[in-house]
């Protein structure tokens, strides 16, 4: 265990007394007139080509890691044509910034929906992108946000789309995921068959499947219901729970499948 | 009339924050102290019952702007102990790297707004541009500088990215001897210490009477570090030393700070090593599902019932940069915690500012103040 040594009695000469620290001071100013620690930013930004891949402390490059800005978490990116509209982004939003609009391009049926984003909620946690199941959402570099209207801080899919076209760095971070997921999982006495799930599921993974209409004893009546079963194929699956929130009796939900 | 109370605060250059410290005083003299929190309270205990697990943790950044690894551990370790839930080792070491990294980044911000507080301009530049090095490692891993919601309930959120482990010991090189200016600048200088020794004085009795914990507590002489004294994480696995001083002055505490700086590097090099070598999961294998990140609808509440997920109770305490932090978790089966609690040791720290203030002059509260490292946003919450 270290004790920190006794503290060194105070310089007394009167010459000392300010040089040693302007010495120090004096080295650093020469050094950064070699080695700047400033980018002038309008000017120079960390994310030019010419900063990248400078290690933080090389002789004459400036003081910084240029290398790590891709990973940066800015303004998302939207690929509209794979959003599968499931929703995971807007339930996995802390702050509830994440609205899902309805853009055009989906049958009458299934209107297709996108997330639209208001930056004036928006902490920038990351949590949607993480959720993107199809790593349509994802989040870029740009960082210059400031308008001049607070409804400007409104991005529809269609401007995130736009965001996404101009091509910046996106963030590399993937989630590290649990290696067994959950799965979702069915309550045969519950359903009714309606059909439900398996026409709001987003990547068509739920087929209804006949099952046999028991026998009928005497003197017993039977639920109504349509004969019919969800058998949700779980390697399509992207967990979602859209079904979960759609049934009418609650009888599917989450569990490990045996 | 000799006598009057003024307001320090909320709004001035000592407080580091938003809080206020009402001093009475006769002419120079400090006669009393009275310190007022609460400017700050945003009810981050209240919000987190309303959030699920992983959730909270974006709040917990917010709790202190420059320590907000050590708190995420924090209440990560709370969960996990009310959720039974055990991470993988390699994803211990990565809490045990942001924390270290974050030690280092909070004491240097530490170090660059202390030596301002005594008017000394270019130290605070050079550790403001220091401390930016560490930021930067922390978004090439996280993707943000400050607020950085890596951890997770189960492990973590990214595995580190290639060529990160090296870039972390040329950090550390620099840091090594970044050390040894920042003790030239201050340490060095007759003006530092004639300003700084035997100034706001508290000895261990008092720190301990109070609560007071961390740095200052060590600075007056008492061993005390929850890292080694009730280990978490690997810190049992690591070698390294307590620093003590004893002088329970201002410089004191800075030489403790600085002690702690070179033993946090010799933590990361070891921390480093070991992730250079185990390749691994840093995620727990299995999960329920509205633990997973992606927070998909559970389903009526009856079935989190049916299911009869294990109940129970979390508590974890962590050396963070300023102290014991402490951080209380009860799981009542559902998919938010049932209540969460904190205990802030800044709270502690100066809320004992009669006892090492009364008797000194007014122009010596920067300095005093300066030296308890003061973060508001954990002390209101």
């Amino acid at each position: 265990m270290s004790e920190v040594e006794a503290k060194p009695k105070a310089n007394e000469n009167p010459i000392l007394f300010v040089a040693r620290p302007m010495a120090t001071a004096a080295r650093q100013f020469a050094r950064s007139l070699v080695r700047p620690s400033t980018i002038v930013y309008p000017f120079e930004r960390l994310e030019d080509p010419k900063f990248r891949g400078q290690v933080a402390v090389a002789p004459g490059k400036p003081i910084g890691l240029g290398e790590v800005w891709d990973n940066y978490r800015g303004v998302h990116a939207l690929n509209i044509e794979t959003c599968i509209s499931c929703n995971l982004c807007a339930f996995s939003c802390p702050d509830l910034c994440i609205d899902m609009v309805t853009v055009p391009g989906g049958d009458p049926k299934h209107p297709k929906k996108c997330p639209q984003i208001d930056y004036g909620k928006c902490s920038y946690c990351g949590f949607c992108s993480d959720a993107c199941p199809e790593g349509c959402l994802t989040m870029t570099t740009r960082y210059e946000l400031s308008v001049t209207k607070r409804a400007d801080m409104v991005y529809s899919p269609q401007r995130l789309n736009e965001v996404f076209r101009t091509r910046l760095p996106m963030s590399p971070i993937r989630l590290a995921r649990p290696a067994n997921e959950d799965s979702i999982l069915l309550d045969p006495p519950l359903c009714i068959g309606c059909n439900a799930c398996s026409r709001d599921c987003p990547t068509e993974c739920i087929t209804m499947l006949d099952i046999p209409k028991p026998e009928a004893k005497p003197g017993e009546k039977f639920p109504k219901r349509i004969w019919k079963e969800p058998v949700i194929n779980d390697s399509d699956c992207v967990r979602c729970g859209t079904c979960i929130s759609v049934c009418p009796k609650e009888c599917l939900f989450w569990g490990t499948r045996k | 009339m000799s006598e009057m109370w003024i307001n320090m605060g909320p709004q001035h250059p000592m407080t580091h924050g938003l809080w206020n410290l009402r001093v009475k005083i006769d002419g120079e003299m400090i006669l009393d102290v009275d310190p007022e929190m609460g400017y700050l309270h945003r009810g981050i205990e209240k919000i987190s019952e309303d959030r699920h697990y992983n959730e909270v943790v974006t709040l917990m950044d917010r709790c202190c702007y420059v320590a907000g690894f050590a708190w995420e551990h924090l209440y990560i370790l709370a969960s996990e102990g009310a959720l039974h839930i055990q991470p993988p080792e390699r994803a211990e070491y990565l809490r045990v790297l942001c924390d270290e990294f974050q030690r280092i980044g909070s004491h240097i911000m530490w170090y660059a707004a202390f030596v301002q507080d005594l008017g000394l301009m270019s130290p605070f530049l050079y550790g403001m541009r220091d401390r930016d090095l560490v930021l930067d490692l922390f978004q090439s891993y996280t993707g943000a500088r400050m607020t950085y919601e890596y951890m997770r309930v189960g492990g973590v959120r990214s595995d580190l990215p290639p060529g990160f482990t090296d870039r972390a010991r040329q950090v550390l090189d620099w840091l090594t001897q970044r050390y040894e200016e920042y003790d030239q600048l201050c340490l060095g200088s007759t003006i530092f210490r004639k300003r700084c020794d035997d100034l706001g004085t508290l000895k261990a009795a008092d720190c301990v009477a109070h609560g007071v914990t961390g740095p200052m507590l060590r600075a007056a002489g008492m061993k005390r570090d929850l890292r080694r004294d009730r280990p978490y994480a690997v810190y049992p696995q690591l070698d390294f030393d307590v620093a003590v001083a004893d002088g329970a002055d201002v410089t004191a505490r800075y030489l403790v700070r600085m002690e702690e700086l070179r033993q946090s590097v010799r933590i990361l090099r070891q921390v480093v090593d070991w992730l250079d070598r185990h390749p691994g999961p840093v995620m727990a294998e299995q999960l329920p599902r509205w633990l997973g990140a992606p927070y998909a609808p559970v389903g009526a509440e009856g079935y989190l019932l049916k299911r009869n997920f294990p109940k129970g109770v979390g508590f974890s305490s962590v050396e963070e940069p300023h102290g014991e932090a402490q951080a209380y978790v009860v799981n009542e089966g559902g998919e938010h915690p049932y209540r969460v609690k904190f205990r802030s040791p800044v709270f502690a720290n100066i809320s004992a500012a009669r006892q090492y203030l009364v008797g000194y002059h007014v122009a010596d509260i920067p300095p005093i103040m300066g030296s308890v490292d003061v973060c508001v946003g954990e002390v209101d919450r």
